[in-house]
Order: structure tokens, then sequence, then C-alpha cells
């Protein structure tokens, strides 16, 4: 079995990397100066106040697909709570508090106000430079795990109320949603960015509802990160297999 | 109207937001009471819709109508088939809802509502992808389609197989997925579009001359994605392996639509980004599709014929059926698109009552086990006829939906496919037949065990504990899918129905004909010889020496399925090459 597996494999890959290399072989040259859908994204962004065009596509012209990504964060989190929840041979020990060196400590302690400032600031001017809830709300959830590198498990588990994230999470999700169907029911097409005033291009109150999107998104990534790396972080530390079954 | 389409894919997220929201305060009632609403109400919205569809209905999500010919939003397509596929996979859901009303084991502690949300999210992802008009917006509704399996798959953690299933899976869906989004690249790269419309006349556009290496690479990696998704061999690994081991009421909703929803996939991207002068070549798809199909329908029967693992049984039932539809998809008339589209829907009824009579024994009986349920069935006589019955409509019995479909199917192909048509949909209805009779009537000897892997015997139930007698939501659900199966045939208007939401170009409808009644009968008296034969002489149908191998192919190995989806790959670019050659 082990030769044939090797064998299909020499094979398929041979084929495929020929199919891939004859594609690529008629790609548009690199550096052209055609980029039809690039151009008409930034008219379309300008259009309406939104100084990010990469906010402007992921939370105006192409809204609907971030709302697909969204579901998808959401759906793996709620696949986590159900696929590593405590299995029936399994039990929780609560980790021992171990010893952490005094320069880790204080670099973890110092580093984690201005991660956690900076998750938010990014998040807050998501339409207005590069960044947005995406990658904020990373940076905001990884902010707080400095805690466990900088104290311990425990330290971490009182900052960070499952419960409380996996709400938010949901809330989220649902507030994005519901700032999708607002424009359904004043009659126009869901996700439309027609209900708020533009404001003034290059000001934190521009592009209508991209920032509020941004700002739903921003809490939704941020709390779906913390949920996920806990139960991963769980099955690590605290959840052991029972002996003997 | 045209407004209310992405609400399909809205709703459903809505209430599963809720349900995780609120689920850890709600009791088990008001959470399946609050998915039995939302999933009810969205299948209603879709059939309102379904209904309305013609002329389609089309919505640019966001508000941005094309200026001039382009745009940036996403375009939602609400025709015929698009909104009836919605239709399927929401009343499917519902159906798997109703079944797993407070009979599932304890979901997670604290988390009473997460099953019930994620076959929520599972219904609007389907949703989703169904309406998409955008081959992205396809892409990442794939994608959630896809999360949401993985996790439902896995469900029951305490089974190391569950688990097992649910990785191999999500590992060969994912490689799919990866091979479909360089697809979308490729294509991107050419046309700058992502519209399936826009993109089909962007290749129309660039290559006047005919289809080039990278309109064949486009279109051998996006249809690996969705083949993979629809299983056809040899792409086909993951199903036996992840539906054996998935819960029942997801299983409904797996073979039932979700792998349905590749072959359909298949169809749309071929007929709007790929059928232009630009594309791919009618007649290269042809081969692709048929070749494939027909090697599906032949795997997939054979391998059906030599399970005693019911659940696996039935999902190899699912490979054959889902390669009939590709063959019917691959031959490109308006006659095959309307067979296989009634076809499908019968399938659908057929195939998920049949797996909720499958959970009905395993969690009776914690086993699913042909051989060692031999006449245990006997007590649960209604479980046992609606097997029966399911097994008739399998094989294409008039006047079944699934018999109409096949039918008509059967006369568009034409020639030899119709042999495969007619061998495959008996030899699986066969093997259910063969399992009813033993399992349910204890007809013929106990079969001899055999040293064999994937028995089904001591299967965890799905129940808190095994069930002493089996509850009505268990029996009434196959009854009501059973029933719908039927009346998809019997119904008058319900085949031109169909036809004329599958493409106003149709056929002028899908009706009996002497012809495809003779050969639905026929299929059904092969299937009730071979089940015959089976009982009585079981030496004679074990398993001859040439089967071996191929069930060996099915090592559970992912990185054998890995190896095989290459080799896939690469038999689809070499099927369509000639079309790339010759321009």
């Amino acid at each position: 079995m082990n030769r044939l597996r090797l064998w299909l494999l020499a094979v398929g890959g041979a084929g495929l990397a020929a199919l891939l290399v004859a594609a690529c072989l008629d790609l548009p040259g690199f550096g052209g100066d055609r980029h039809p859908y690039g151009d008409r994204a930034v008219h379309a962004s300008l259009l309406r106040h939104t100084a990010n065009t990469v906010a402007s596509v992921n939370f105006d012209q192409r809204a609907y697909d971030t709302l697909g990504e969204m579901s998808i964060l959401f759906a793996a989190v709620l696949g986590c709570v159900v696929l590593l929840r405590q299995a029936r041979d399994e039990h929780r020990a609560p980790p021992e508090p171990a010893g952490v060196a005094r320069p880790v400590r204080r670099y973890a302690l110092l580093v984690l106000p201005v991660a956690l400032v900076t998750g938010l600031y990014v998040i807050a001017h998501g339409q207005l430079s590069p960044g947005g809830g995406f990658q904020g709300g990373v940076v905001a959830a990884t902010a707080l795990h400095l805690l466990y590198l900088g104290a311990d498990y425990g330290a971490l588990e009182r900052v960070r109320p499952l419960g409380v994230y996996e709400t938010t999470d949901a809330l989220a999700t649902g507030a994005y949603l519901v700032l999708g169907l607002a424009p359904v029911l004043a009659g126009t097409a869901f996700l439309a960015n027609t209900l708020l005033p533009y404001g003034t291009f290059n000001t934190l109150s521009s592009g209508g509802t991209v920032p509020l999107l941004n700002a739903a998104i921003g809490m939704e990534v941020a709390s779906a990160a913390v949920v996920l790396l806990a139960h991963f972080l769980d099955q690590a530390v605290e959840i052991e297999e029972e002996h003997g079954s | 109207m045209r407004h209310l389409l992405p609400l399909l894919v809205a709703l459903p997220l809505l209430g599963a937001a809720l349900l995780v929201a609120t689920g850890r305060r709600l009791p088990r009632v008001a959470v399946e009471i609050t998915g039995f609403t939302v999933c009810g109400g969205t299948a209603a919205l879709a059939l309102v819709l379904l209904l309305n569809s013609a002329p389609p209905l089309t919505e640019w999500v966001g508000a941005w109508p094309p200026a001039g010919r382009e745009s940036v939003g996403i375009l939602v397509v609400g025709d015929g088939p698009a909104l009836g596929m919605a239709t399927l996979a929401s009343l499917l859901t519902l159906a798997a809802l109703a079944y797993s009303w407070r009979y599932f084991d304890a979901p997670p502690h604290g988390h009473t509502g997460a099953y019930t949300a994620l076959m929520l999210v599972f219904q609007g992802a389907m949703c989703g992808f169904a309406l998409a008009g955008d081959l992205f917006n396809a892409f990442v509704f794939f994608e959630l389609m896809s999360v949401v399996a993985y996790a439902l798959t896995g469900y029951r953690i305490d089974e190391a197989k569950a688990v097992q299933g649910a990785l191999t899976f999500g590992i060969v869906n994912s490689l799919g997925a990866y091979a479909l989004l360089m697809g979308i690249a490729l294509l991107y790269a050419r046309t700058g579009e992502l519209a399936m419309a826009r993109i089909g006349h962007g290749l129309d556009a660039a290559g006047p001359g005919g289809p080039d290496a990278l309109v064949l690479a486009s279109f051998v990696l996006v249809l690996t994605g969705l083949l993979v998704k629809a299983a056809a061999v040899p792409f086909h690994f993951w199903l036996p392996d992840a539906h054996a081991v998935a819960p029942t009421p997801v299983c409904m909703l797996l073979s039932g639509v979700m792998v349905e929803l590749g072959a359909y996939g298949v169809w749309r991207v071929y007929g709007t980004v790929f059928a232009g002068p630009g594309g791919i070549p009618a007649a290269d798809l042809t081969r692709a599709l048929v070749t494939l199909g027909a090697l599906t329908a032949v795997t997939g029967a054979v391998m059906c014929w030599y399970q005693r693992h019911i659940k696996r049984l039935l999902a190899y039932s699912t490979v054959a059926h889902t390669g009939l539809f590709l063959v019917g998809l691959g031959v490109l008339t308006p006659e095959a698109d309307d067979g296989v589209a009634l076809y499908l829907l019968g399938h659908a009824g057929v195939k998920a009552a049949l797996f909720a009579c499958a959970g009905a024994l395993l969690d009776r009986f914690g086993s699913v086990d042909e051989h060692s349920l031999h006449g245990r069935g006997r007590p649960l006589r209604a479980t046992g006829v609606m097997c029966a019955v399911g097994a008739l409509g399998l094989a294409g019995l008039p006047p079944f939906g699934t018999a109409l479909g096949k039918a008509v199917a059967e006369e568009a192909v034409g020639g030899p496919l119709t042999v495969v048509y007619v061998a495959a949909s008996a030899i699986t209805a066969g093997a259910v037949l063969r399992v009813t009779a033993r399992v349910f009537l204890g007809l013929g000897p106990r079969p001899r065990d055999a040293e064999y892997e994937t028995s089904g015997s001591h299967e965890e139930p799905e129940t808190t504990g095994l069930l002493s007698r089996v509850p009505d939501t268990m029996t009434t659900v196959p009854a009501v899918l059973l029933a719908a199966a039927l009346a998809m045939g019997v119904v008058p208007g319900f085949g031109a129905l169909v036809a004329r939401s599958v493409g106003p170009a149709g056929s002028g409808g899908a009706h009996w004909t002497a012809h495809g009644v003779l050969l639905g009968v026929a299929s059904t008296a092969l299937a009730v010889a071979l089940a015959g034969l089976a009982v009585t002489r079981p030496d004679w149908t074990a398993a001859p020496g040439w089967a071996a191998p191929l069930r060996r192919l099915q090592s559970g190995h992912v990185g054998d399925y890995v190896a095989w989806l290459l080799v896939g790959t690469t038999v689809l670019g070499a099927l369509a090459l000639p079309g790339v050659l010759g321009s």
C-alpha cells in the first residue's frame, strides 16, 4: 500500500505541477497597469467617503462575503466548543502555578496594555488606515494571553470568563446581521450602505455603516479568538485523560 | 421580492447567533422550538420565493447594481434550480431537526443550543451556496458548509472513529477548497471579474481562439473542489468514512443534499462560466463528467453491495447515485437536466428516510451491523416497512419521484449509459432490500461471521442509553419523507413544474413514458432478485477476489485519499485536454 501511495502521489503531483506551470505561463505579466477590479473598487470606495479601500471592499462592496467569513469563524468556535468538550474518559485538573522569570513577567505586564490599546486602535481606525476588525480583533485577543506568559493560567482564567466571551461572539454576529437586515426593512438591498450619512472623508465617522460593521467584526474576532484559544489551552493545560481506562 | 433572497442566509444565521447567545439559560425545549421556527420560517420563505422565481430573481447585495456592465457588488441569483436547492436544503434541515427532537444525546454541558445552532448555520450555508451568482461568494459558503459539516460529523467525540472520520473529511474537503480557490484566482487573473456570468464573458472576450492552458487549469481546479464535495471517484473516499460515523440527522443532510450541492455547483459553474467559446468545449465536459460519473456509479454500487455496516452501505449508495447525477448533467441536454433535478429531489427524500431507519436501529440495538442484527429487527415493524419502501424507491419503482426522474434521465443519456443507470440503482436497492429481509424478517441463514474491519456492531447509540421503543418522531419523519418522494411522482404536473423551474428552454416537461416505466420495473425486479439470491444463497454473493483490492483502497489512511485527490485532478486535466489542444 505504501508503494502504491507513493506512485499515486508521484503521478498525481506531476500532473498537477505540469498543469499549474502551464497555467502560470499564461498569466498576465507582472507589474502591468491593467487592474480592472482595483480601479473600480477604489472609485466606489471614494464615492462612499471610505479612505481605506480594503475596508470598503470588506464592509461595503463585498460585505456579504465578510458575512460568510465571519460565520465561518463563528461556526469554527461553535465546532470547537462541541469537539473539544470534556470527553467521558477525561477529567479536569487545575494546573499548578508555575514560576515565571522576572524579566518575562515585567515585559509581559508592560506590553499587555500597549497591545490591548493597539488592538482597539486598529479596530477603530479600520475604515481609515490599514487594519480593521479582523486584524485588530486578533491583536486585542492575543494581548490578553500575555497574562498567561507573565503570570499563570489561573490569572488568565480570571480575566477570561468564557461565557461572557461566547455571548459577545454571538451578539456581535447578530449585530452584523441586524445591520445588514435594517436596509431590507427600509426597502433596499441586504447590507446596503445607504442609511447613514457618509460623513467627511478621512475622519472616524466617515463611510456610513462601514465603521459599524467593522466594529462588529472586531468584537466578533476578538471574542472568537479568545474562546478558540481557551478551548485549545484547556485541552493542553487542564483536561487530562483518566488513567487506567 | 428580490431583496428577500439574502434572507435565506441571514435568518438561519441570526437564529444560530440567538441560540448561542441565550442557549445556556434556555431549557432544551425552548431551544428546539426556536430552531424549528427559524428553520421552518426560512423554508417557507424559500418556497414562496421559488414559486415567484419566473422570471429569475437577481439581487446585487449591498445595492451595487452594475454601472454600465461592471459592478463591484455581489450577485445573488434566485432562479428555479438555485431556489429549488435552497428549499430542499431547508426542508431537509427541518426534517433532521424534527428527527432529533428531544432524542439526541445530551448537548455539551452549558451549551444547550450548540447542536441546533450548528444545524441552522449549515442550513444558511447551503442556501448561500445554492444562491451564489458570484464565484468567490460560492467559495465562501462552500467553506462555511464544510466547517459546520466537520464539526457535526465529529459530534460524538467519545468515539475514536467519529473523530477520525471527521478529520479525514476535513483534510480532503479543505484540499478541495484550496483547489477551488486557486482556480478562482486563475480566472480572476485572466478576467478581473468574480461574478460567474462576467467571468464567462471575460473568457470569451479574452480568448476568441479558444481555451488555453490557464482556462484548462482553472476548469480542472474549480471542478476538483466541487467534485470533492460531490464525492466523485476518485475524490469520494472521505464520504463513507464520514457518513458512517456522523450522527443520523447529520447524515440525512450530508447524503440528502450537501453532496448533491457539489453536483449542482458543477452544473452552475460550467453553464455560467465555461460554456462559452472561450471556455471548455462541451465535448470535453461530457467526456470528463460521463467518465467520472459512470466510474463513480459503478464503484459506489459494487462497494455498496459488499458492506454489512448499514450506514456505510447507505453512504456508498449515495456515491453511486451522485455518479448517476453527474452522468446526467454531463450529457448537457435540457431533458437530462430535468431528469436529474427530479431524481435528485426524490433521492433526497428516500435516502434521508433510509438513514432515519438506520438511526432507529442504532439507537434501539446499539448496532448497525447487518449480520449481528439478523432477525432482531422484527419488533420494529414500521421501521422495517419503511426500509423496504425506501429500497423500492431507491430502485426506481414507479410511481416514486426517483423513478420519474431516473426514467427521464435514462431516456436523455441513452445507449449503454442506460445500463449504468439500471444496474447502479438495482444493485444499491438490492443491498438495502437484502438488509431489510435479514434484519427485519430474519430471512435466510444467519450469515457466518468473518473477520471484518467495519462491521458496525458495538456502536454507541446517539441517545442517552439504548431506547426501549422507537419514539414517534423517529418513525414519522421517514414516513413523511417517503410520502414526499412518492408524491413527486404521483402528483400530476409536478414533473412539468420541476422542468419549468430548471430552465425556460426545458424539454416541455418530465412525464411518464411506457419505456421509462418498464425500465423502472425492470431495475426493481433486478433488485428483488439480487436481494433474494443474497439472502437464500449467501455463498453465491460473497465478495469475489477481484472486489478485495477495491475494498482495500478504502484504507482509512488520509495520505491515500490525498494521493487519490491529486490523481483525480490529473485525470480530470487529461480528460479535458483534447479541447485545449484542438483549439
